[in-house]
């Protein structure tokens, strides 16, 4: 039950910080762009889109936060993918 | 579940699990409505760090600009940060340092207790390992730092050999890995721990330092204490010390074996945990596009370091790498300091390209082109700037 409430929460102060960033940096608001907020649980956007990457590279990453204990099960993981190859996909990434 | 039940639960879920540090320690504080109205706000500028370019909020990381790097001691106001963790908030007074591990005495350290030992102070430029990883082509995955994740400044303190000898390591002591209070923001994810071999830690000028540029280590820079060691990488200086492990072995963690390794050069399958900064120099006067005049008697000017290495030589062109002449080196420098180098320069009007090229003693040049690696290290490609003299 407190795991699913610390989400809940986490998604909230998430939200907030997504629009924060999103001032800095946007965050297009397309499918997929939500769960944006379960990457800024814990850091911020910036750290997140400046990285120069390309699927190999998304995907590593997203396995890696996924393994620090980042909420995004497989399905959204593969959401996720789309949505960060569409606005944030480097052409020399890797 | 209104907003104050969600709190609720969010801060047992904090005291459980040690999760959402930032935000749950405004939420502790029961400021849930000022953490969220704060949030909705572009990331600010950090406060008396107003210059810097911000890289990322959270965790803070600013980049210097190039023209803000003018003085040979950097001050903290124009002082790059790089932290892989959200910095801790430490209270001086209950600040304490364990020294343990491979040693016949481990011991718990506080400042007064530092202070008691000889105090010394050097010279010593501070460089991210990823400096310049915006550079890279393909590109490099991590924080795009371009040229200003480099800083050089007084740091005084004591000698780590000191604090060591106070624990009596062993004679099997190979390694000595720091620890500061900074935090991963979830169980799972890797704390930041950082080992350097003991060759290196008992070096005279290795210090936990107290002090930066005359004051008390500013908490963004790893104050009360932090560790420098001249010469290697950044990461190597680990920020807010809380512990320090004497091993046999280097320390076997994420940020050892993984983040801040690049592939050997003799054996690119293999990789190993970078030491020592390479050898580089920066154009920090005239600036990239600037425009120079009159024509005439110019001073191109800037810093070199080479790590380990000393550096023997700058040599400059202003035709874009064809030719080169050497320049000097002037002013004041420590055995880890960065350099202030000039060059005399007569600027016919046109468009040129300057570039600066430093060497050192273990024989390492800076080169045209710096091979690709994954995580975008080892930068030291001749900078170039182009300027325009009428």
């Amino acid at each position: 039950m407190w795991r699913r409430s610390a989400l809940l929460g986490a998604a909230l102060v998430g939200a907030a910080w997504s629009v924060a960033s999103a001032q800095a940096t946007p965050i297009p608001q397309t499918p997929g762009w939500e769960l944006v907020m379960r990457c800024v649980m814990c850091h911020s956007v910036e750290i997140a889109v400046q990285q120069r990457l390309g699927p190999r590279g998304w995907s590593d990453t997203l396995d890696r936060m996924i393994k620090y204990g980042a909420p995004i099960p497989p399905p959204d993981k593969d959401v996720l993918m789309v949505y960060l190859l569409r606005h944030f996909r480097d052409p020399d990434g890797r | 579940m209104n907003d104050s039940e969600s709190a609720k639960e969010v801060r047992a879920a904090v005291s459980r699990r040690g999760f959402l540090v930032t935000t749950g320690a405004a939420l502790v504080a029961g400021a849930w409505r000022p953490a969220l109205a704060a949030a909705q706000t572009a990331p600010a500028a950090i406060a008396g760090k107003e210059k810097l370019i911000v890289r990322s909020p959270r965790p803070v990381n600013l980049e210097s600009k190039l023209e803000d790097l003018t003085a040979y001691h950097t001050p903290d106001d124009v002082f790059f940060v790089r932290n892989n963790l959200e910095a801790p908030t430490i209270d001086p007074a209950q600040w304490s340092l364990r020294i343990e591990g491979e040693v016949d005495n481990p011991v718990v350290l506080r400042l007064d207790d530092l202070k008691k030992l000889p105090m010394v102070s050097h010279d010593v430029v501070l460089e991210c390992a990823g400096n310049g990883r915006a550079f890279h082509r393909p590109r490099a995955s991590g924080i795009q730092w371009e040229h200003g994740a480099v800083g050089n400044a007084a740091w005084r303190g004591v000698r780590l050999a000191d604090v060591l000898a106070l624990a009596r390591p062993r004679a099997t002591a190979e390694h000595v890995a720091f620890d500061g209070l900074d935090r991963p923001p979830t169980p799972q994810a890797p704390d930041f721990i950082r080992s350097i071999p003991m060759w290196k830690a008992t070096n005279a000028q290795t210090l936990i330092a107290l002090e930066m540029n005359g004051t008390s280590v500013p908490p963004l820079h790893g104050g009360p204490a932090r560790a420098i060691v001249p010469g290697f990488v950044g990461s190597a200086s680990v920020k807010w010390l809380e512990r320090i492990m004497v091993m046999t072995e280097e320390f076997n963690g994420f940020y050892m074996k993984s983040n801040y390794t690049a592939p050997r050069v003799d054996n690119e399958k293999e990789i190993y945990s970078l030491q020592s900064l390479e050898v580089k120099s920066l154009i920090v006067s005239p600036l990239d596009g600037a425009g120079v005049g009159p024509p005439g008697p110019t001073v191109v000017s800037g810093w070199a370091w080479a790590g380990e290495g000393e550096l023997t030589g700058i040599d400059v062109s202003t035709d874009g790498g064809q030719s080169w002449a050497p320049g000097k080196f002037t002013g004041r420098g420590d055995r880890y300091s960065w350099r202030r180098w000039e060059f005399d320069w007569d600027a016919k009007p046109g468009t040129h390209t300057l570039m600066a090229r430093a060497t050192d003693s273990l024989g390492r040049v800076q080169p045209a082109s710096r091979a690709f690696n994954r995580l975008g290290y080892r930068w030291n490609v001749i900078h170039a700037v182009k300027v325009y003299v009428a």
